[in-house]
């Protein structure tokens, strides 16, 4: 009885996957009928499909509460524009909420009114006190971690992640200080965007940093597709927006608070672009000039939207595979011409050869299945599954080395 | 261009062997430089003197500011209100009626005690003995400590006020409405839960022997003529504390004395800080001391051009003085000044008496603001400044705008030490050609000739001056000298100037082979002040200046001569500048007090380095020639 019953499953399963596979063509063509129902890509011109973000705060100490208050503040804002907590890493040194001089204990506000706990009951942090260090900030970018380290822990992108990386310390010319301890320099920073950008890490990274002579820290990058900007230029100091009187410190920054604002009145079907953030900079309001650097961006601004970085609203991809998936360094030939209609027109950016060998263009498929059914869904239970298999392809790379995962291996027999 | 270069060489590289060139470039300087030096001598001393001079000047210094990132002074609402103002007047009728019921120190103690536990804070009392030379010092102390809610109590911050106010220097005047002040506060602070340290009120008895106690009993120092009950409660390491000191009926202004004993200052981060709120949270304007500013005309000769000038030179060398008057004696201008041994960071908060009109209100909301700013600390206070001279609330010289004026001084001393040593080696010897004789007057040759320095029995001279320092010394702290002042004194003052005629007695010596006594004890002495005075400035910069001013001058000008009056006479005058103090009776008690009750170093200071200085350069007139 229990074997004729195990048969009968194993029977079901094989006609079910011969089913899968035979119709593999019809299903990307149901499923891209579907997303482009509405419009398609709705006017975004980016191709990323999935969004990260990683959020530091490099101070710690009662009276840098405001920089904790910054992080906390994008923290909540990229949450309320859909990036799960798996997609999130703070560092965040986390010594407010519960500090015993804290009139309200277990809270973090922004502002002086207090109407907004951005603690809350729900918060992730990912590297807390001490952790919160220059390697630990570089190990995250770059994906070189020890094999111990959680899942939760680590930046798992691949090369079709859009990246919001936002800092928020104390600074000075061309260098962040990390709890009073040790700092980043410019260099280290455009290094691990350069590494990532090697190892297919990130699709285009938004990078944003609040401190004083903030501008001078993304100076050094040269990896492409990267936007960035600042809170103030060289020699220029960065300064705290307002205090309130029963905490009994500075509870923002100003550049922060500017940015928070505008983001407050986003939501995750809005249209407004980076163009338009970068419009609402007044340096009279924040007391110092704040920069945009974006030669090493292909799109103009005013296509970006917010959404594009700051919230999990991603693309979907219907149609043959991507010819740049993570595994084209196994087989170096020359691409073919029949790629994926939706984005072979935006997306040669990468300058590499692109290529994918035939047996992994099956996975390919279903790569791009996963994430589109990820985006489709924006829900939790797709967007794990799809990050799974990015971030295994991701974090695989060494030096420029291609270890085959087995887990994708097995995906795709 | 190339001329200009081509001559530039030509005076800086000359032809020849540039290693002698070097030796001879060398030899002109110093030769230079030796035959100016009395010139040089003289403009050192005329600098370091104008120098000192110019501290109080308007001109010099520079504003305060708050160095410390964490302390945040003045950026709280403040709670304190008038419901407890009413508790601070409830207590203070107690206080009153403890004053006029005549009580002791443990009966005081007690009911202090019984207060604080009233409010559910942990209390106790600690009585204390200091024997002295001038007999015993009793009291008891009341203290209680409030636990921090949210933390483990390492750290602490005190709040204290002594039984007696600090007004006229401790002569009486009770300092009721003080620990009234501390009272309040005990149940106004216990209802909040952001204290990251324990804080700790201490109502000391008397006026600084209370806390003296209190102290070494809560840092477990001992003390040989201290007999002190140990604390039965105790907290973490105190990092802050503030002495509060309000003796009047009302305030016009708070003002900060902050010199402790021994010449320590506070971290400038805490007076800027208490400033800062006392100025934008209290209302109440802050003072150095109690010096008001001063609005007095001056004489209409005068362009009113100066006036502003004048006028802020004479407000700032008061206070200037005023500085040097508590840091150059090691005397603490208040109770606060016992902490800074310890390395707490501390001073008084003086309301200085007026007819208002400031009181509770004011002092407790400053008081609340300032405990959250120093409860914002994450590290002992070190940023700012622990070397400074507050020449007004809200200005300061830093360390290197004053010290040197006092270095100079000691430098121009000690060239004439040296000048002294190296001109004693040599004599001229006028020598007479006798073929010559009946010619004329004319051809003489003179020839410079070595002599020997020994300079075993002149040390013997400066350690026997030293030594009789430390006997008179040990004399005065003896309880006949404090029973018998006015006799002692005077014999003391005989006994020492007699000793040192001795030194009449003294063989001469051949000038041609050994160089006199007089001249190497003089070099000696010059360079062995000098010495003393560079070291102290950075230790206590007032005492070094004062040092400065009473040997630089004095110790130069001595000099050997032939007549015995004069010898006489100089010694006595040297004499009366180095012991003259034994005959001020109030001042030599207290520093016998301070020195036996609280450690201060500046009686045997006085007796051991200062008198045995200038005793040496009457000697240096006394020895014969």
């Amino acid at each position: 009885m229990l074997a004729s019953f195990a048969h009968l499953l194993l029977l079901l399963l094989s006609s079910w996957s011969w089913g899968i596979l035979a119709t593999t063509p019809s299903h990307e063509q149901i499923v891209g009928d579907f997303f482009s129902k509405n419009g398609s890509t709705g006017g975004t011109t980016s191709d990323h499909t999935n969004n990260w973000a990683v959020l530091v705060c490099a101070s710690r100490y009662w009276f840098n509460y405001r920089h904790m208050a910054n992080a906390l503040g994008m923290y909540r804002t990229v949450k309320r524009l859909g990036i799960p907590d798996s997609n999130i890493i703070l560092m965040l040194a986390d010594d407010v909420a519960c500090n015993s001089r804290n009139k309200f204990p277990g809270s973090v506000y922004a502002n002086p009114g207090r109407d907004l706990d951005l603690y809350g009951d729900n918060i992730e942090v990912d590297y807390r006190g001490y952790e919160v260090t220059v390697e630990n900030f570089i190990r995250v970018l770059t994906g070189r971690m020890e094999p111990s380290v959680p899942r939760s822990k680590r930046l798992l992108t691949d090369a079709r992640s859009n990246i919001f990386v936002y800092m928020t310390g104390h600074g000075g010319n061309e260098f962040l200080k990390f709890q009073d301890n040790e700092e980043i320099s410019a260099f280290d920073i455009a290094d691990a965007f350069e590494q990532m950008w090697q190892k297919k890490r990130y699709n285009e990274i938004f990078f944003m940093i609040d401190t004083c002579q903030a501008n001078t820290m993304y100076s050094k990058f040269y990896s492409p597709n990267i936007l960035a900007t600042g809170s103030s230029k060289i020699d220029q100091n960065s300064y705290s927006y307002e205090n309130d009187n029963d905490i009994g410190v500075s509870v923002i920054d100003r550049y922060t608070h500017y940015v928070l604002e505008f983001m407050e009145g986003i939501n995750k079907t809005s249209h407004e672009t980076v163009r338009d953030l970068f419009d609402i900079y007044d340096p009279a309001k924040i007391h110092s000039e704040p920069g945009v650097r974006s030669d090493l961006f292909t799109r103009p601004l005013d296509t970006v939207r917010i959404t594009d970085f700051l919230g999990g609203v991603a693309q979907v991809e219907v149609g043959a595979p991507r010819t740049d998936a993570p595994l084209d360094l196994l087989e170096p030939e020359p691409a073919p011409q029949s790629q994926s209609q939706s984005q072979s027109q935006s997306t040669p950016k990468r300058s590499r050869p692109a290529t994918a060998p035939a047996h992994i263009r099956t996975k390919g498929v279903r790569g791009q299945l996963g994430r589109a059914g990820r985006a489709g869904a924006r829900g939790a239970a797709c967007s794990c599954l799809a990050r799974s298999w990015a971030g295994r392809g991701g974090s695989r790379f060494c030096f420029g080395r291609l270890f085959i995962n087995p887990y994708i291996e097995l995906s795709v027999r | 261009m190339d001329r200009i270069r081509a001559r530039l060489r030509a005076i800086l590289r000359p032809p020849g062997d540039p290693n002698l060139n070097r030796v001879q470039r060398r030899r002109a300087i110093i030769s230079a430089l030796t035959r100016r030096l009395h010139l040089i001598k003289f403009i050192l001393f005329l600098v370091g003197y104008l120098w000192m001079a110019a501290i109080p000047s308007p001109r010099l210094g520079r504003g305060t500011y708050i160095d410390e990132n964490a302390l945040q002074p003045g950026q709280v609402n403040t709670y304190w209100n008038w419901g407890d103002v009413a508790n601070a007047d409830r207590y203070l009728g107690q206080l009153e009626g403890l004053r006029d019921a005549n009580s002791t120190s443990e009966q005081r103690a007690k009911i202090l005690m019984n207060e604080f536990i009233k409010l559910g804070m942990s209390a106790s009392t600690q009585g204390y003995v200091f024997t002295s030379s001038t007999g015993k010092v009793k009291g008891t102390n009341a203290y209680a400590v409030l636990s921090s809610p949210r933390t483990s109590g390492t750290e602490a911050m005190v709040i204290s006020a002594s039984w007696i106010s600090r007004a006229g220097e401790g002569d009486g005047t009770l300092n009721l409405r003080g620990i009234a002040t501390v009272l309040t506060l005990a149940n106004f602070l216990k209802s909040y839960s952001l204290w990251a340290k324990d804080i700790i009120f201490v109502v000391s008895d008397n006026y600084v022997d209370g806390m003296q106690a209190w102290l070494n009993a809560y840092h477990g120092s001992t003390q040989s003529n201290l007999q002190a009950d140990d604390l039965e409660l105790t907290s973490g390491v105190i990092w802050t504390a503030l002495n509060i000191d309000y003796p009047g009926h009302s305030f016009s202004h708070l003002g900060i004395f902050h010199e402790g004993i021994n010449g320590r200052l506070p971290n400038q981060d805490l007076l800027n800080s208490f400033h800062h709120i006392s100025k934008w949270t209290g209302g109440v304007p802050v003072l150095v001391y109690d010096h008001l500013e001063p609005q007095n005309d001056l004489p209409s000769w005068i362009p009113s051009a100066y006036h502003e000038e004048i006028r802020g030179y004479s407000y700032r060398s008061k206070n200037v003085l005023r500085h040097i008057g508590y840091q150059a004696r090691g005397r603490g201008s208040g109770v606060h000044g016992l902490f800074h041994q310890f390395r707490i960071d501390a001073f008084t908060m003086f309301g200085v008496p007026a007819a208002g009109p400031h009181g509770f209100h004011a002092i407790g909301r400053i008081i609340e603001s300032t405990l959250r700013t120093t409860n914002n600390l994450l590290e002992r206070l070190h940023a700012s400044f622990f070397f400074y001279i507050l020449t007004a609330p809200e200005r300061f010289l830093k360390i290197g705008s004053f010290l040197p004026s006092a270095v100079l001084i000691s430098v121009a001393m000690m060239f004439g030490g040296l000048r002294v040593w190296s001109d004693s080696a040599w004599i001229l010897d006028i020598f007479v050609h006798p073929e010559k004789t009946e010619a004329d007057t004319g051809p003489t040759s003179n020839k410079w000739i070595q002599r020997s320095r020994p300079v075993i029995p002149v040390l013997g001279i400066v350690l026997s001056t030293h030594i009789l320092g430390g006997v008179l010394f040990s004399v005065l702290t003896t309880s006949w000298f404090s029973n018998n002042q006015t006799v002692a004194s005077v014999v003391l003052f005989l006994a020492v100037f007699v000793t040192q005629l001795s030194a009449l007695l003294a063989p001469s010596q051949d000038e041609k082979t050994t160089a006199p006594a007089s001249q190497l004890l003089k070099a000696l002495n010059l360079c062995f002040a000098s010495t003393v005075i560079s070291i102290t400035t950075v230790v206590n910069f007032s005492l070094a200046m004062s040092l400065a001013i009473l040997l630089g001058i004095p110790l130069s000008i001595s000099s050997p001569s032939r007549s015995l009056p004069l010898r006489l006479g100089s010694f006595a005058l040297y004499s009366g500048l180095g012991l003259g103090w034994i005959f001020a009776r109030e001042e030599l008690q207290k520093a016998i007090w301070d020195w036996e009750i609280l450690g201060v170093w500046f009686a045997p200071f006085v007796c051991v380095v200062y008198l045995p200085l200038v005793l040496q350069a009457g000697l240096v007139c006394l020895l014969p020639v």
